[in-house]
Order: structure tokens, then C-alpha cells, then sequence
């Protein structure tokens, strides 16, 4: 590189020539900007003149063919009161100059170079020769002084540009500073509130709205992604037009999806500036046409957990990196305040939960007779045990006379209040209607048309099995609503018989029929009365206990001469078995009579 | 100088590969510079944090060699992140946008 002298021209000039190599360049660069802060150029533009003439160089290098490697590069700087020139001559082949230069894609590595040349510098000219390619770079000077550094130095005018330029510099800062301090004071000031605010729907609203205002932005949509689902759905948004349907989030994304889903599943912002990088049919280019802004997507931890955009008209505000920096800072904290959130209102709902269950239970205990009546010549015993703290599963056993008794034991499809208020009204209607029960077909008949309504409301059906015994005749009449068979051993304990007369579960058809079964009731005849969840019973091994296995225990029973209580505590030591350390995963009734 | 020794420091914390000593970034030493962080990625490393409070200097060029250091670290889900770049380096990067693609954090 050689340094020639500076030829007077209008002002002060430069020249130099370096070789073409990359190296090269930064050295040259440190003269030139010695010469510019020389001619009383500030800090700020000689390091924009620095930065289009490295450009400028650094292009003329790697456009140079082998061949012409050994010609030099020439610089020519010239700086007078009101514009600094800065002129680069080549020998390569030069390339096609367009009057309009854009950014290439965000991810493209190369092809910033001439925007920066264009953007640095007010004028630029590229001559493009047969053997030499010259490119002109002129700016105005961002403010006129004296080009005799004679008169330089401690003059008024000298001050006032450096004053200018630490004007320049303390408004970046400040503007940073109060950046930084807004979303501070914010973060503290919501944080304070949200502890104490009943509403939380209110409190992301505010905290969003001051964003707007602390960046200069026109407004804002906030998507949330409930946790286990695949759709983005609007939580906040600044104005009524913008609370969009929600978008589903796809497997893989394409250039065509919506730009929220897109900064969703990509885990990175996407900017729509210039507007024209929102797709025509996002449903933000339909909501806000001609918007520029980002799509944040926000994260607690590793999780994304929604998106935050925001958007303004095109030259309304300029989301600098400071304000970027805000938009970030307020999206981390409102995910960590949403993410608490939603823990406090799950902990709420177990509490309530909880306390429906408790409710529940209580009800479903008081329906279970205490002492069970006492007949001549038979016994009876009975056992319920809820999986959950509350099932569906009850029995009753209603005297109607010295010599007859009606035995009933019923499933509620449902859990929790609803299913127990329906184990209330259905114990209460049979026990209304007890007149009925040697005829059992015709009150599950008359249970069905009087619940019906009700039950169907709520989708709810309840499956139900009646047995009329009549000691006296030593015959029992049964009917069942969908329920389990009845089973009922025969000859002394080595026959059986399974009692399945027809009918549908209560409150599935308003004028559903039940047939019914005459059985003679015979001297150490064992019954059975059951729900599914005895037969369902699963071992360790996942084998269930079954229709036949548990026919053959009632038949030992009847062998044996077992009283019920003796039986049901048979029963239970035999599910408690199986069961061993499992939760019970299925309601547990049954009823026994002992003939 | 070309292909001249980077004289910059690498730590690893965590999962976050932090290169400090950054004193300027231009197409004589970008590549270089690209080249001495992919070797020191290892496999157990996703995020690059690059301190630019000592850079004075960026062109087109070093910022080519960010964009694929983004890249790099976008194909392990992780980032890039600035951090502190003086003045005239963040004026580069608002004017490219380049604000847009990486987190610019002051610290």
C-alpha cells in the first residue's frame, strides 16, 4: 500500500493504493479515517465513511479475477466544508449496478454490502469502464465547519459539532435507558398487582397496552397454547378486530402458514416488514392490512407457550433493538405471571373438586341402609366400595312385610354431585313406590318414565336391578334395567341359575318395557346381587374374577352352609386380593342373601 | 494479515459457547473467526454468546459470518446472542435488521 500525496483540490484529498487483498484493507481504512477525523469529521461519520469504504474495497477484492489480482486498488477521499467524497477505482470485471438496492433474506450470509454503501451514503455513482470501474460516494457533512484545521480546535463551531455528536450519542442512551426502566418499573409495578388482582384477564391487558406505549406500536395480539392442545388461541388483543380465531398448529410449517404459527413452531421471531411479508391471507394481513411489526413467541423455560405481535402502520414507530429488547423482556415476565396463573387456578379447582367430592361421598354414605331387616330363615349382607371418593354404585334393601323384603342395587352412570342427587331421587322414587314392588318390572317402568327427563338432560342413564323376595311363597320376582344378572344357586348348592330379565338402563327410552323372572327362592339357596366392577376385578396378572368364578364361590357357599355375612366377608377378602396395592379403578357393590 | 490468528476467548457454561475478545469483524478475519467457533462447538453445545463490547469494527462480511454462526445454532435449536455491542456495532445491525435475527442483550 502507498501512500501518495493529496492532490488540492476543493477541500483536502487523499489518495492511496492498496493491493488486492482482503488484509489490506483494514490499514487503509485507518489512514482514511485519521484523515477524515483530521478534516474535522466526527466520530460517528468517519466510522459510516470507515464502513462504505470497506465495502466498497472489500467488493473490488472479491470481484477480482486471478488475473487481475496484481493491480492495485485506488482510494481517493476528498473532504471539503459541506461533503465528504469517497472514490474507489478498480480493474475487475465490475459488475451490473442497480439504482435500487434491498436487503437480502434475514438468513442470507452475503449481499448487505451495497446496501450498506447506500444507506451510509447520500449519493453513490458506479462508472463502469472497459479496464477501470470507478464508484463515487458522496455525503453532505452532517454539519459545515472550517476545512483549514487551522481554524479548528476550540473554535464555537467546533464545540457545537462535537456537542451535536454527544447529542447523538446521549439520546441513543437515553432512549435505551428509559427502555430498560420502563419495563423495569412495569415489571415491578404488575408484579405487585398481579399477587393481589382477582382478575388476571385485566392484568396482562395493561401490562401489553404500556408496551404499546413504551414502544410506539398501534396494537397487539396475544395467542396462548393451553398446555397439551396444538391451537394458538387469543387471549388479549388491544382492539375488538383482532380477537382472530384460533390457529391450529400444524405438524411442519410452510411459507404459506400464518405467520403466528410459523414464529410458533420455528421458536423464533418473524417480522412482517415490509408488510409485504405477510401472507395476503394471514389472518393478521386481513385484520390489520399493511402492518408492519413481529410475531414473539413466548416461552416459559423451554415450552412455548404462546405468541406475542405487535404492529404499528409503516413509519408510525421503528422497533430498534432497545425496543425489541422490551417486547422480549415483557413477554418473559407475562409467560412466568400466565404460567402462575394457571397453577393458582388448578390448585383452586382441586380445592373445589375436592370439596364436590366430600359433598358427594357424604350423600352417597347416607343412602346406604345402616342395619339391614331382619327376616325369618334368611340372611342378608352387602358391601359398597367407591373407587373414587365418590361412584355411582348403591344397594337398598326396603321390608314390606314380616315375610317380604325388596332387594335392589343400582349403578349410576356418572361421578361426582349430579351422579350421587340421582342415587338420592332413584332410592327415594322406589322407595315412594314400594306399594309396586311385587310387580318390580312395572315400577322400573314407572322409575323410567318419572326420571327420564332429568336423566336424559344430562346424558346421564342408570342401570338397576330389582328383586321381590317372598318368603312366604319362597319365590322371588326380579326385573332389571340393563343391570349385571342376578345369580342364584340351585339344588343345594350344585346347580345355578343366571336371572337376566330384559330392559333397558333408565333414562334411555321414555317408554322402554321390563320383563320380569319368577324364581322359586329353595332352602340354602345362595343369591347374588352385583355391580360390574366385582366381575371387572382384575388380579396382578390382569385375570378378572368373572361371571363363572364368582357362580362357583356361591355354589361353595351354599355347599358349606355360609351365612351372608360370612360370605360377604369371603367376597372382600377376595377382591381386597386382587386389588393388592392397586388403586380401585371401578365402584365395588354386592348384595347376599343366604335362603 | 489474512487468515491472521483470532486472538479471542472461548468459554463454555452450561450448554452456551460465550467468545469474548471480539476486537473487530471484517472479511479479513470473518471467516477465520466463523471457522475457530464451529471447531469449538461441541456436540453438547447449542447456544454461541458472543461479547461485542470491545468490537469496533463490523462490515458486511463479519456479519455474514453471525448469520451463519445463527445458523449453526438454529440447526441445535439454540441462538445467538450479542452482547453490549457499542454504538457504531448497533447502528450496523438496526440498519440491517440484524436486531431482528439475534437477541441483543445489555448486561
Amino acid at each position: 500500500m502507498s501512500e501518495l500525496p493529496a492532490q488540492p483540490t476543493r477541500g483536502s484529498s487523499l489518495r492511496l493504493s492498496l493491493a488486492c487483498e482482503l488484509g489490506e484493507v483494514r490499514p487503509a481504512l485507518s489512514i482514511v479515517r485519521a484523515f477524515l477525523t483530521d478534516q474535522g469529521v466526527g466520530e460517528r461519520e468517519a466510522a459510516q465513511c470507515q464502513l462504505a469504504l470497506a465495502e466498497a474495497c472489500n467488493n473490488a477484492i472479491q470481484y477480482a479475477r486471478s488475473g487481475e489480482r496484481h493491480q492495485p486498488i485506488g482510494i481517493v477521499v476528498t473532504c471539503d466544508d459541506t461533503q465528504i467524497e469517497l472514490r474507489t477505482e478498480d480493474h475487475t470485471p465490475g459488475f451490473e449496478w442497480r439504482e435500487s438496492v434491498t436487503l437480502p433474506p434475514p438468513d442470507s450470509e452475503g449481499g448487505r454490502g451495497l446496501f450498506l454503501i447506500r444507506s451510509l451514503m447520500g449519493q453513490v455513482t458506479y462508472l463502469r469502464g472497459p479496464s477501470a470501474n470507478c464508484l463515487v460516494m458522496r455525503r453532505r457533512r452532517d454539519r459545515a465547519l472550517p476545512s483549514s484545521p487551522r481554524e479548528r480546535g476550540g473554535t464555537v463551531e467546533e464545540l457545537q459539532r462535537r456537542l451535536e455528536e454527544e447529542r447523538h450519542i446521549v439520546t441513543a442512551m437515553a432512549e435505551e435507558l428509559s427502555s430498560c426502566y420502563e419495563s423495569l418499573s412495569a415489571i415491578f409495578r404488575y408484579g405487585a398487582e398481579s399477587d393481589r388482582s382477582a382478575d388476571f384477564s385485566e392484568f396482562p391487558r395493561r401490562l401489553l397496552h404500556d408496551l404499546l406505549h413504551i414502544t410506539g406500536a398501534e396494537w397487539y395480539v396475544m395467542r396462548l397454547l393451553p398446555e397439551g392442545e396444538s391451537r394458538l388461541t387469543v387471549f388479549a388483543a388491544s382492539e375488538p378486530g383482532l380477537l382472530l380465531e384460533p390457529l391450529v398448529i400444524p405438524e411442519s410449517v410452510d411459507p404459506a402458514s400464518p405467520l403466528e404459527v410459523i414464529a410458533a413452531v420455528r421458536r423464533q421471531d418473524a417480522w412482517f416488514d415490509p408488510p409485504g411479508l405477510l401472507p395476503p391471507q394471514d389472518p393478521l394481513a386481513l385484520a390489520r392490512p399493511g402492518s408492519i411489526g413481529l410475531v414473539h413467541p413466548v416461552f416459559f423455560g423451554e415450552t412455548v407457550v404462546g405468541t406475542l405481535t405487535v404492529g404499528s402502520s409503516p413509519g408510525k414507530t421503528s422497533l430498534t433493538a432497545a425496543k425489541v429488547s422490551v417486547i422480549h423482556t415483557f413477554a418473559d415476565f407475562l409467560a412466568i405471571q400466565l404460567v402462575n396463573a394457571r397453577y393458582r387456578q388448578e390448585r383452586l379447582n382441586g380445592l373445589l373438586v375436592g370439596r364436590e367430592l366430600e359433598i358427594a361421598r357424604h350423600i352417597q354414605r347416607s343412602l346406604l341402609i345402616k342395619t339391614l331387616p331382619q327376616l325369618p330363615g334368611v340372611s342378608l349382607a352387602g358391601y359398597c366400595e367407591s373407587a373414587r371418593q365418590v361412584g355411582g354404585d348403591f344397594y337398598d334393601v326396603i321390608k314390606l312385610s314380616d315375610t317380604s323384603v325388596l332387594l335392589m342395587i343400582s349403578d349410576v352412570m356418572g361421578k361426582g354431585i349430579p351422579a350421587a342427587m340421582f342415587a338420592v331421587i332413584l332410592r327415594c322414587l322406589v322407595r315412594a313406590l314400594r306399594t309396586q314392588a311385587p310387580r318390580p318390572a312395572r315400577l322400573l317402568a314407572q322409575v323410567n318414565q318419572l326420571l327420564f327427563d332429568e336423566l336424559s338432560e344430562v346424558e346421564m342413564f342408570i342401570t338397576a336391578q330389582l328383586a321381590f323376595v317372598d318368603l312366604a311363597s319362597r319365590r322371588m320376582v326380579v326385573a332389571s334395567a340393563g343391570h349385571c344378572p342376578l345369580l342364584i344357586t340351585t339344588a343345594g348348592g350344585t346347580g345355578y341359575r343366571v336371572i337376566s330379565p330384559e330392559g333397558m338402563p333408565l333414562g334411555v327410552l321414555v317408554d322402554a318395557e321390563y320383563k320380569e323372572e319368577t324364581v322359586p327362592l329353595e332352602r340354602d339357596a345362595r343369591v347374588l346381587l352385583y355391580t360390574d366392577g366385582i366381575t371387572d376385578a382384575e388380579n396382578a396378572n390382569g385375570e378378572v374374577i368373572g361371571q363363572e368364578l364368582l357362580m362357583e364361590w356361591l355354589k361353595q357357599g351354599s355347599l358349606d352352609g355360609r351365612s351372608a355375612e360370612q360370605m360377604r366377608e369371603d367376597l372382600v377378602a377376595e377382591l381386597r386380593q386382587c386389588q393388592g396395592n392397586q388403586v380401585l379403578n371401578d365402584d365395588q357393590t354386592f348384595l347376599i342373601l343366604a335362603g | 494479515m489474512v487468515g491472521r490468528h483470532m486472538s479471542i476467548r472461548l468459554e463454555v457454561h452450561g450448554d452456551t459457547l460465550c467468545v469474548d475478545g471480539v476486537k473487530e469483524l471484517s472479511a479479513a478475519n470473518a471467516n477465520a473467526f466463523r471457522d475457530q467457533i464451529r471447531v469449538a462447538l461441541t456436540n453438547s453445545l447449542r447456544n454461541i454468546e458472543i461479547d461485542l463490547s470491545a468490537a469496533t469494527f463490523l462490515d458486511s462480511c463479519g456479519l455474514g459470518a453471525l448469520i451463519s454462526l445463527h445458523k449453526t445454532a438454529c440447526g441445535r435449536s439454540g441462538l445467538v446472542r450479542l452482547i453490549n455491542p457499542a454504538a457504531p456495532v448497533q447502528q450496523i445491525l438496526e440498519l440491517t435488521r440484524m436486531h431482528r435475527i439475534f437477541e441483543i442483550v445489555r448486561a
